[in-house]
């Protein structure tokens, strides 16, 4: 589990004058199932296809497994790829489409025959070799396209936003026969995509990605639990993000109202940002509280209420079990462990750096 | 280095498709009228196009059958993509079907069939007849680029638009016709460009005095391209040019404009942009065309019973004389030109176009009273016919017994032009052309009649000569000939010959003039064993409507001022003995090439006409020798 | 809506009847039809086994599929490096294409004589850089350049449209697989882009087997092609008869020769546009 297969060092890379990724470093471990998460336009697709070799930095190095690939062609690289639009030949039946690398790589008749067919049971299709792409779901296509990458036996699989065109009930179906995938084969994956709940339900490791710059990196409780910036905090999950003032350690300002939390080092008088999460606020009677508001909305979510409370000219999103009517007033009490207390960034590539490990 | 390859590759292919384009950019501005020369920078081209009424009349024929041809083309098509759209599978692969043939066809099967329809209609082959041909032609074009568009509709936006409460027609032209609007105008940009570029289809259903400019160019390609030609070309190559820069780069300016932020300022706005090349141009455009038409309409409207129908060959009379006669006579001149003789029979002999003089040659002069198509000429009405040359009255009585049907106008011999750089020997006999140190410097002419004649009198036989025997032994004389020939060739002669291309050829001795003043190391003989002598003369068919105006019309071209003109215009020699007076630059007037004398011309004939049996063995012969 | 739309298609059957059935029907009934006597005859279609005919309509057959197999090499390759340009380029590398047409076919045919003439503009810049002289023009050499520069955006266009077509993760998807870039083409690129280059080759071969003008203007009238043969015995001879027999075969052969093309191309999705 420790060892770096593949190594990004100083990945640089621009389109038409516009900076996609910034000095990017980043190392993926053996048998890791990692996810490059953030929104479009984040770069993560751009780094994956460096690692994939449809792109070539315009500086930096990739390393795999102690080799220099920069400029590898993609033909002689280790690893395969699953396309978000599956990019299925289409003149071809499913059996050509999961034969063809290993044709290309003139493996006996025999061998491919063996290999289709364990390929296809492993992704539940089996009997579809002479059908054709076009006659299937995207569920089932998308289950060709793994197919047809890993019968190449590939130390790492790419997946690039794989689930991206599938409905809701069909793309929970996926995430757990990926995991299943990635557990029978032993290999790395590393996984692009802009849904943060598929990233937190399958990863080991998560990559939150924004603007060509990685924001954070590690597990997905550390991720959702321990966000380090503003960003991640909005972007994993939902999130009250509100401006603060570190007093003292271990007490926060918001919106004039004083708040224990348990962070130190801050300083005195420093503003920061500070996020709760909907889920860790309790409400409480109204004088019990440490603010005071009035609920204002309310939907009911199935497992939880949602509420909108008015507290100290903040609209402050509240999950809960319990339910409070509109109008009613209500205090709102939020453990201190509960509390993350960061600094404001002041450029994004402080953002970026100050992340970096 | 990837990208360094491919940027040479499509440099060369775009050199390639564009090597010809600069070349005729290049010869708009060549200030001398063949394109063999070089002559120096001149842009008088480009102010005499705009006095040439001929071209800009085909120019305005092929745009008028451009735009309608495209737009009716456009309407049919788009509505039958609409239709077969909707159709069941098996009927939608039938009209596919149908829509394609077309396009299977090939240009000149289509240009035949519908030739051989509108025939059998007893439709007079010209404008409308081209019209129609341009129609069929372009509306599977646009099918083809309506029908993916169609495709990609998204049906559900058109029932959106029936829920939102319009009729099925407000709909379809609210939501499913903008989508299919790129279809639609590629569509008709494409049938528009290829209806204006189309030649062959062009050149089976057009008729005799409607031109469009490939047709014309056609018929010059056979006499030597005007300038004004390149000069056309070329100004209607950079208009395009120019708007389409205009309409592909202004996005970025668009972009800039918006970037500047304020949208008051946006002059080209996307809509409005839309609107300019959308709406506005094109409505100009067919504006302009439309006010030409009824402009050209009103100029050459029959409108009154005083005129002369003359149908003549192409560039076979000084524009400016036409004029002179209307204005000295009143009577109306209605001109039509044709191209070859074999082009011109069938026309008179149909009658379906009553014409009042005609400019025929000799054989089919005599072709013509064989078959009882002439009226006898009334001689009082054409005083000035005196002033013919009686030798030439003589020469015409071989195809004219008795002088009674035609007035000679041009007339000429075919001999020998040859570089006198290229060739030491004296040249007097049609031998030399069998020379083999001559090898692919030899131009031959491109038709039957002179060719066989050639040979036939190089073998001591008459070019009228109607012996099997002795035509076999020309074609196999031409046979043997023709590996040492460059090319057979009709009027570009002159030109590869001026600019020294070939060091022999073949040559009618009015272009041998022109060609000696362009290049004074070319000379032209008559050989010794004698030569085609050849007239054109003026008839008149016996259904002509207007005889009295048409003789006052051949008694005007004789006047000696007139004939004067023609003759510098045309460069052929005239036959009218007072105006050869009249001509001031003594080598011309007694040029033995314009004018030889009685003695040279010993041993030459006219063609006369054999008879339709021997005409097609002159033609199986000739294409035996061709295809050899 | 569906039942009466069809309908629309009306004026359009009207005249592919009128203007293609009927005309195709009519040169039938000439080629089987004698020109002196009317009567029924097979002789006009058996004109084109005269040597001279035979030997045209093979020379046009030659011409057209080498000048064809030409257009398709120098094409394909211009159609992928076109389809990688980005989209906003498109619509403009298309009209470039189109644009020469806007410069009469006949003059650019013709620039093309002062081109490759003994004394052309190739020659004396070829003779200025002391080369040796091309010596291309009035050969079928020549006849099967002008049909290459006159048809070669006609195997561009179709080409280039089913190229853009073509993901692009597709051909990186084979070059994920293994596949070198020769593989990607041969099993990937060109069976994908087949309708295009069927299309092409209709559109290249039928005007190149069934053209006078090229020939007639290039290879200086010393070389007979079946178009050649059909235009003389129309605008010449005036045989209308033995002419549509003549054109009947052509089209048999083309018929022929598309019927051979067409079962590559199942789903007509080829389209110039």
């Amino acid at each position: 589990m420790s060892y770096k297969l593949i190594n990004l060092e100083n990945i640089t890379k621009s389109y038409e004058g516009q900076r996609v990724l910034d000095n990017l470093n980043l190392y993926i471990r053996e048998n890791e199932f990692l996810t490059l998460l953030g929104p479009s336009g984040c770069g993560k697709t751009t780094t994956l296809r460096i690692i994939g070799g449809f792109e070539s930095p315009d500086s930096g190095r990739v390393i795999f497994d102690g080799q220099d690939i920069t400029n590898l062609a993609p033909n002689k690289r280790q690893l395969n790829t699953v396309f978000q639009k599956y990019a299925l030949f289409t003149h071809m039946s499913i059996a050509e489409n999961i034969a063809f690398g290993l044709k290309i790589k003139g493996k006996s008749q025999e061998y491919i025959k063996d290999k289709i067919k364990y390929a296809l049971k492993l992704v539940n299709l089996e009997g579809y070799e002479h059908r054709s792409p076009a006659s299937l779901s995207g569920g089932q296509q998308q289950r060709i396209a793994i197919a047809r990458a890993i019968v190449n036996e590939p130390k790492v699989l790419l997946l690039d936003e794989p689930l991206g065109a599938l409905d809701l009930k069909l793309r929970q179906d996926m995430q757990y026969e990926l995991i299943r995938l990635k557990n029978e084969l032993g290999i790395t994956f590393i996984y692009v995509t802009h849904d943060q709940e598929e990233a937190l339900t399958m990863s080991d490791t998560i990559v939150v990605m924004n603007q060509g710059y990685i924001q954070q990196i590690g597990t997905p409780e550390d991720i959702y639990n321990e966000p380090q910036n503003a960003f991640v905090a909005d972007f994993i999950g939902d999130s009250n993000i509100i401006d603060g003032v570190m007093l003292e350690d271990r007490l926060v300002k918001i919106l004039g109202a004083k708040f224990p939390c348990v962070d130190t080092g801050f300083g005195r008088n420093k503003p920061v940002d500070v996020v709760i999460r909907p889920e860790d606020i309790d409400l409480v009677k109204p004088k019990k509280g440490i603010i005071t508001g009035r609920v204002t909305n309310l939907i009911f979510r199935g497992v939880h209420y949602e509420m909108d409370v008015e507290a100290g000219g903040y609209t402050w999103l509240v999950h809960s079990t319990d339910m409070v009517p509109v109008g009613e007033e209500v205090g709102i009490w939020v453990d201190p462990f509960d509390i993350q207390i960061m600094n404001k960034p002041e450029s994004v590539h402080e953002e970026a750096v100050s992340v970096e490990e | 280095m990837k990208k360094f390859i491919q940027r040479f590759y499509m440099g060369l292919i775009f050199l390639f498709l564009y090597a010809p384009i600069v070349t005729l950019l290049v010869l708009s501005f060549n200030s001398s009228k063949t394109r063999a020369k070089w002559g120096g920078f001149t842009g008088q081209w480009y102010v005499s196009l705009f006095q040439n009424t001929e071209i800009m009349q085909a120019l305005y024929n092929t745009l008028l059958i451009a735009v309608l041809a495209a737009l009716i083309a456009t309407v049919i098509g788009t509505m039958g993509a609409l239709g077969i759209n909707h159709m069941r599978r098996r009927s939608r692969a039938f009209f596919n079907g149908l829509n394609n043939v077309p396009i299977l066809n090939g240009e000149i099967v289509i240009g035949i069939s519908l030739m051989l329809l509108f025939l059998a209609c007893r439709m007079t082959l010209g404008f409308t007849t081209i019209l129609l041909a341009h129609i069929t032609f372009c509306i599977p074009y646009v099918i083809l680029s309506v029908m993916p568009k169609l495709k990609q509709v998204n049906k559900s936006t058109y029932e959106a638009a029936l829920d939102l409460g319009a009729s099925p027609i407000r709909a379809f032209f609210l939501v499913v016709f903008p989508d299919i609007l790129p279809g639609v105008l590629s569509g008709f940009l494409m049938a528009f460009t290829l209806s204006l570029d189309d030649f062959i289809i062009t050149y089976f259903t057009k008729g005799p005095g409607v031109d469009t400019l490939s047709t014309k160019i056609y018929s010059e390609v056979r006499k030597g391209i005007k300038p004004e030609m390149y000069a056309l070309s070329t100004l209607m190559f950079v208009t395009v040019l120019a708007l389409l820069l205009i309409v592909n780069l202004s996005p970025s300016e668009e972009k800039l404009l918006q970037g500047s932020g304020n949208g008051k300022k946006n002059l080209l706005s996307p809509r409005r942009r839309r609107l300019i090349f959308g709406r506005v141009i094109p409505a100009a455009l067919a504006a302009v065309i439309l006010v030409g038409g009824f402009y050209y309409g009103s100029k050459t409207r029959l409108d009154s019973d005083n005129q002369v129908i003359v149908y003549n060959w192409g560039e076979y009379i000084d524009p400016e004389v036409l004029d002179l006669f209307e204005e000295e006579t009143g009577i109306q001149v209605v001109y039509e030109e044709f191209e070859t003789n074999e082009m011109m029979y069938p026309k008179i002999k149909a009658g379906a176009v009553a014409y009042d003089v005609v400019c025929p040659s000799d054989y089919m002069i005599s072709k013509m009273i064989d078959n009882d198509l002439l009226a006898p000429l009334n001689w009082d009405n054409i005083p000035n016919a005196s002033n013919i040359g009686d030798m030439y009255y003589r020469t015409s009585q071989q195809f004219d017994p008795g002088n009674l049907y035609s007035v000679p106008y041009c007339w000429g011999t075919v001999g020998i032009l040859y570089n006198k750089t290229m060739v030491d020997e004296p040249v007097d006999s049609w031998e030399i052309l069998w020379e083999s140190k001559y090898r692919d410097s030899i131009l031959m002419q491109d038709s039957v009649r002179d060719s066989f004649g050639v040979a036939l009198k190089y073998l001591g036989h008459s070019l009228n000569s109607t012996n099997i025997k002795e035509l076999t032994d020309a074609q196999q004389l031409l046979i043997t000939q023709k590996p040492l020939v460059q090319a057979y060739v009709i009027d570009q002669v002159r030109d590869k010959m001026i600019s020294g291309e070939a060091a022999l050829g073949v040559i009618y001795s009015g272009e041998a003039i022109y060609t000696q003043r362009e290049n004074p190391d070319l000379e032209y003989v008559i050989p010794k064993e004698g030569s085609n002598v050849w007239i054109d003369s003026w008839v008149i068919p016996k259904n002509a409507p207007h005889q009295e105006n048409a003789e006052a019309f051949i008694n005007f071209l004789c006047r000696p001022d007139i004939a004067l003109m023609n003759f510098e215009y045309i460069t052929y020699s005239t036959p009218n003995e007072a105006a050869r007076e009249l001509i001031q630059d003594e080598d011309i007037r007694d040029s033995h090439i314009a004018f030889p004398d009685e003695a040279e011309l010993a041993n030459c004939e006219t063609f006369t006409y054999l008879g339709s049996q021997v005409d097609a063995t002159y033609n199986d012969l000739w294409k035996k020798v061709k295809s050899s | 809506m569906k039942n009466k739309s069809r309908f629309l298609a009306a004026p359009f059957t009207v005249w592919a009847v009128g203007f293609t059935i009927i005309p195709l029907l009519i040169v039938i009934y000439y080629a089987f039809t004698d020109n002196e006597t009317g009567g029924f005859t097979l002789s006009n279609l058996a004109e084109i086994s005269s040597p001279e005919n035979m030997k045209a309509l093979a020379l046009a057959l030659l011409l057209s599929v080498v000048s064809t197999a030409i257009c398709l090499i120098l094409a394909y390759p211009l159609a992928m490096i076109l389809a990688q340009k980005s989209v906003n380029q498109t619509s403009f590398i298309v009209l470039i294409f189109i644009l020469p047409m806007w410069m009469n076919f006949l003059l650019r045919t013709l620039a093309w004589q002062t081109l490759l003439e003994k004394n052309g503009v190739i020659n004396s810049v070829l003779s200025f850089l002391h080369l040796p002289a091309l010596e291309i023009i009035n050969t079928p050499g020549a006849i099967i350049l002008g049909m290459v520069y006159n048809f070669l955006p006609f195997m561009v266009l179709p080409i280039y449209n089913v190229m853009i077509k073509i993901d692009k993760d597709v051909v990186n998807a084979a070059r994920d697989l293994g596949a070198n870039p020769l593989q990607t083409l041969t099993r990937i690129l060109i069976p994908l882009s087949l309708p295009g280059i069927i299309s092409g080759i209709t559109m290249v071969f039928i005007p190149s087997l069934t053209t006078f003008v090229i020939s007639s203007m290039l290879g200086g009238s010393k070389i007979l092609l079946i178009g050649n043969v059909i235009e003389q015995e129309f605008q010449q001879t005036n045989n209308y008869h033995v002419g549509s027999g003549l054109s009947l075969v052509l089209m048999l052969f083309i018929l022929f020769s598309m019927a051979v093309t067409a079962k590559y191309d199942k789903d007509g999705e080829g389209s110039l546009f």
